[in-house]
């Protein structure tokens, strides 16, 4: 009897264990190659997977996009094209992809994901295709081509990239007494004129910004001042954030400033809340990318003017410039073939080609990647039909290349970002002091940094 | 039901294969997790979230050498005190006045328990509404006041406080519920006897009504304070954790140390996992310890 | 019962009429709500009557969710969950009930145990297990973890332990087995105990919500609780929209507090009355 029990016992402890067991993570990947194939790659047909975070009139431009490419590469290449969500969505779609070994052969990143992209292992560097075509990437605007490059080599081929402008009701500035023709260019000019629209009443609030990490991004790198140690992550890894300069505590002490005295409203994190202010009239100025240009000129018809204006420095002395944002495409080496990471890289060619660029531009509003493309006929009418748009321009022509302007490099950063979050909201709600602010905040990333660094083998 | 032999040694089996589909689910889902956590919390993840190394107790000192663990610890400790006293006090009181009949009575008591049909998901949506700063009821009403209007939930001191409140509406159903079937079991000759002996109706509430429900205050208070110690779905919806961390509550800080701004910390998070495990352990062996000693069991 | 003299009485009905005003005004506010145009709900002051009746958000609702597709995602994960769980939770409790389960007592506190642990505590390695088995985004994820439960084992083991011994000993004169007993005895007899466990255990499954957050990305496999989270998050600029939707999130869990009280009730008491 006791034999039996200890049997039944065993067994069903047995059987636990075994069910139980099938839990366990796999083993890493084994390295796949990240050199780049040449032409010669493409035999047979192949299909190449995209996974993007397009939606809308975006969305529609790329899929007539590929529906070019598709046609003109008939028989040879097919794009597949899927919508995977929002950028997060898509990144972390991406990496519950790599433990699954299912990686689509081509795919969009946004500009905080560049960082843990190119530390990822999984995506064969633009540069190495161009090296093997012999391709000269000089078409590419030099700011965007900067910033998705590590030392002299493009990672991944820039697709859909933003900059950041300074949004002005036209209409507000004239009735205070401003001529919208020469806006603020710094943080105090900001200030200055904030305050004659509040005693004209011509708007509630001056101005008015999401408390958005981007923008603390923006500044730093306006006033000439690198985000993060080791030449912002571009010579070698950062392990490390810099933000200790008096210059970044001045915005964060501008900032709690312009709020405190009824300057600047606060609506918080959420960039839609900020764009609402913006569009109901309630700030006269206001920060944003010009891929909000469209929304807003559409919202405030009938109601106010909208301008823009070059993204302010902190002091005039700056010698800065701001960053690009936006997102890239990725061409994914380990588990696809020689034929889809030539395919993928064939469909990136395409994207940048000036006549595409320029079309992608026009129906989208992003900024051509492509320097040609400014020239082509259907660009320069849509341009001369938003004038608004010229800002964008000129800005990037005039930013000054070099590791500021570069942005910082960084796997973390997407959580970086939240951490500079918490900092100005402190500093804007709890009166915490914003030297204090950043100092925690950098330390704080130091953590995070350490232990993602340590996670990159 | 006597048997023979044989046909125990049948029974016997048949009661372990009953038991089986339970169990392998148990052990799959709940005990080799249980042992999975303890085992990921000494590991170091790669870029995807895959532990590729041993670190020791490593993540267990940054858990508790981390500036945030003190406030983390404090947010918790706020949260299940601003939540299980005040609900149950509040239900109790609602279910001493439902107790006896009164005209619409059962419309009365289904109205109270309303609550309990919205989701966290429900019930949240709905008091981000009411919290809103711009349109939202609260705010109008402390308008109406005179007083100045109130960021409810991006003001580091009002937030957990609003988080709160909207735990106490969702649980009030649940709670009068339950304290009313406690409440049902106290003998009614009781009363009669104290009324006789001129006892107002507040007096027998306080002296026989609750001593004779501390069993039933006792099973909430205890299952309410390990619902609140696990409570996401509230945070997640209104704040996010924040204001800069200000509800910020154990679980809320696995989930976004695991989770959030695409994370793959799994090895940290799983050390704040047991301490979570560790403090829900301790406050019911404190429960047990000192308050159980309090109820009074007939 | 007496309920003692006049003024005590006003003076209970009218504590009882405004604390139902207070706890009822989310709900009211819920369904008014969600018939106000954004012009009347977000209205400063806000407007607690809608000026004009519109039905514009129940129609928005639909567009920017999926959200038939969701109340499908939602009910079959939960009926999923309350059949696995019933069935388990009855064979389990006959054995604890009924057989001579070796180490009985052990495996009891197994089950209890079950009760005790903080699903929280242990959701990284089961997120994980998800994960590497490729089960991320599908309704297996959602349903697998969930399969037995201990309370219900809990609650019917209580419930059979009182079923009478005349009728059970009845049936084995009668010559039934234990499948006899179960299924033509037993359980038509505990039909309360069963519809409480049900419920009980469906309202959980229909409200979770930290789970299915994580192993869902896709809007069209997520439970309609995630569903309203992002109906909130997209939005904010219309809270008529997001009540339309609470609205009709509402209505399978409002019938169920309306029409199934008793059995709720007693599947809540369980364990909280001696």
């Amino acid at each position: 009897m006791k034999l039996r029990r200890t049997w039944t016992l065993t067994a069903v402890t047995a059987a636990l264990a075994l069910t139980a067991g099938c839990g366990g993570s796999k083993g890493s990947d084994s390295a796949g190659s990240t050199s780049a194939p040449g032409a010669d790659a493409l035999k047979d047909p192949v299909t190449v997977s995209f996974w993007h975070a397009m939606k809308g009139a975006n969305a529609d431009a790329l899929n007539a996009l590929v529906a070019k490419f598709n046609s003109a590469h008939q028989g040879k290449i097919t794009v597949k094209a899927t919508f995977q969500g929002s950028y997060d969505d898509t990144i972390t779609k991406y990496k519950a992809a790599v433990s699954a070994k299912q990686t689509p052969a081509l795919v969009q990143i946004y500009d905080v994901g560049s960082g843990f992209m190119a530390d990822s292992g999984q995506a064969i560097p633009a540069q190495s295709f161009a090296d093997v075509d012999k391709l000269d990437l000089s078409d590419l605007q030099p700011a965007i081509k900067g910033y998705y490059s590590r030392g002299d080599k493009l990672q991944s081929m820039p697709f859909n990239s933003s900059v950041p402008v300074l949004y002005i009701n036209k209409t507000a500035f004239t009735k205070a007494g401003l001529d919208p023709a020469k806006p603020p260019t710094t943080l105090d000019e900001i200030r200055a004129d904030a305050e004659k629209i509040k005693a004209s009443g011509a708007a509630k609030f001056g101005f008015g910004a999401a408390i958005y990490g981007w923008f603390f991004e923006q500044l730093t790198a306006e006033a000439g001042k690198t985000y993060c140690n080791n030449d912002n992550g571009r010579t070698t890894r950062a392990d490390a954030v810099t933000f200790d300069d008096p210059e970044q505590v001045k915005v964060l002490t501008w900032w709690k400033g312009m709020v405190d005295d009824g300057l600047a409203t606060n609506t918080g994190r959420k960039t839609d809340d900020a764009q609402a202010a913006f569009k109901s009239g309630t700030v006269a100025m206001h920060l944003e990318s010009t891929g909000a240009l469209g929304g807003y000129v559409k919202a405030a018809a009938g109601k106010f003017e909208v301008a823009t204006a070059p993204f302010p420095k902190v002091e005039s002395s700056d010698t800065g410039g701001p960053v690009i944002g936006g997102a890239s495409l990725w061409i994914g080496g380990p588990g696809h073939s020689a034929a889809e990471q030539r395919g993928a890289w064939e469909f990136a060619k395409f994207l940048i080609q000036p006549e595409n660029s320029a079309f992608w531009h026009t129906q989208t509003g992003y900024f051509p990647v492509s320097k040609a493309a400014l020239d082509e006929d259907v660009d320069k009418k849509w341009v001369a039909d938003k004038p608004q748009f010229q800002t964008a321009i000129d800005q990037l022509a005039a930013t000054p290349s070099g590791v500021p302007t570069q942005g910082c490099l960084l796997g973390s950063l997407p959580q970086v970002r939240a951490l500079v979050e918490n900092a100005i909201e402190s500093v804007l709600t709890s009166n915490k002091d914003p030297k204090a602010a950043l100092d925690d905040a950098a330390s704080q990333a130091k953590a995070l940094i350490e232990k993602y660094n340590a996670s990159v083998k | 039901m006597r048997l023979s032999r044989p046909g125990l040694a049948r029974e016997r089996t048949l009661g372990l294969a009953l038991l089986l589909p339970s169990l392998v689910v148990f052990g799959m889902f709940l005990f080799w997790p249980l042992v999975r956590t303890f085992q990921l919390s000494t590991t170091g993840q790669d870029l995807f979230g895959r532990a590729n190394r041993s670190v020791g107790l490593a993540n267990f000192r940054s858990v508790l050498h981390d500036p945030e663990f003190g406030r983390v610890l404090g947010v918790t400790a706020g949260y299940v005190l601003l939540t299980v006293l005040p609900s149950i006090l509040l239900a109790l009181v609602l279910a001493l006045l439902l107790q006896h009949p009164l005209a619409g009575l059962r419309i009365l008591r289904s109205a109270f328990a309303m609550p309990f049909a919205y989701s966290v998901a429900a019930a949240s949506v709905v008091f981000a509404a009411l919290f809103n700063p711009a349109i939202g009821i609260a705010n109008y009403l402390v308008t109406s006041l005179g007083f100045a209007p109130v960021n409810w939930l991006t003001s580091p001191g009002t937030a957990l406080l609003t988080i709160a409140i909207t735990t106490v509406w969702m649980s009030l159903g649940y709670n009068m519920l339950v304290l009313l079937a406690g409440i049902g079991g106290v003998d009614e000759q009781l009363y009669e006897a104290a009324r006789l002996d001129g006892a107002g109706t507040v007096r027998i509430a306080w002296s026989i009504t609750v001593p004779l429900i501390t069993p039933t205050l006792f099973f909430l208070i205890v299952v309410d304070t390990i619902t609140a110690l696990q409570s996401f779905g509230q945070i997640h919806l209104l704040t996010r954790g924040g204001p800069t961390g200000h509800t910020t509550t154990l679980v809320y800080w696995i989930y976004h140390t695991a989770f959030a701004d695409g994370a793959t910390d799994y090895g940290t998070g799983s050390a704040q996992a047991i301490v979570l495990l560790a403090v829900v352990v301790a406050v019911t062996a404190i429960q047990f310890g000192v308050l159980e000693r309090k109820v009074f069991y007939r | 019962m007496r309920s003692g003299n006049r003024v005590g009485r006003w003076v209970r009905v009218a504590a009882l009429v405004l604390l139902a005003l207070v706890v009822l005004f989310p709900v009211y506010y819920t369904v008014v709500g969600s018939v106000m145009g954004p012009g009347d709900i977000a209205s400063a002051p806000p407007s607690l009557f809608p000026h004009r009746l519109t039905f514009d958000n129940y129609r928005g609702v639909l567009h920017a969710i999926p959200l038939q597709r969701q109340y499908l995602n939602s009910i079959l994960v939960a009926l999923a969950i309350t059949v696995s769980q019933l069935v388990c939770a009855v064979l389990s409790a006959y054995a604890f009930a009924f057989l001579a389960v070796p180490l009985k007592r052990t495996f009891f506190a197994l089950f209890l145990l079950t009760l005790m642990v903080p699903w929280e505590a242990i959701i990284i390695p089961n997120f994980l297990f998800m994960a590497d088995h490729q089960l991320r985004n599908t309704y297996l994820a959602l349903i697998l973890p969930f399969l037995a439960g201990g309370f219900g084992t809990f609650l019917l083991r209580q419930s059979f332990r009182t079923f009478p011994v005349e009728l059970r000993d009845a049936a084995t004169l009668d010559g039934a087995g234990h499948g006899r007993f179960l299924w033509q005895i037993l359980l038509p007899l505990s039909r309360p105990a069963l519809a409480s466990v049900a419920i009980f255990v469906f309202l959980s499954a229909w409200n979770q919500f930290f789970w299915p957050l994580l192993v869902t990305d896709s809007p069209k496999r997520q439970t309609l609780q995630i569903g309203l989270s992002s109906l909130n998050d997209a939005e904010q600029a219309n809270p008529g929209l997001i009540l339309a939707g609470v609205s009709m999130a509402l209505i399978p869990t409002a019938l169920l507090v309306a029409f199934g009280q008793r059995f709720l009730v007693r599947g809540l008491t369980a364990g909280a009355v001696r």
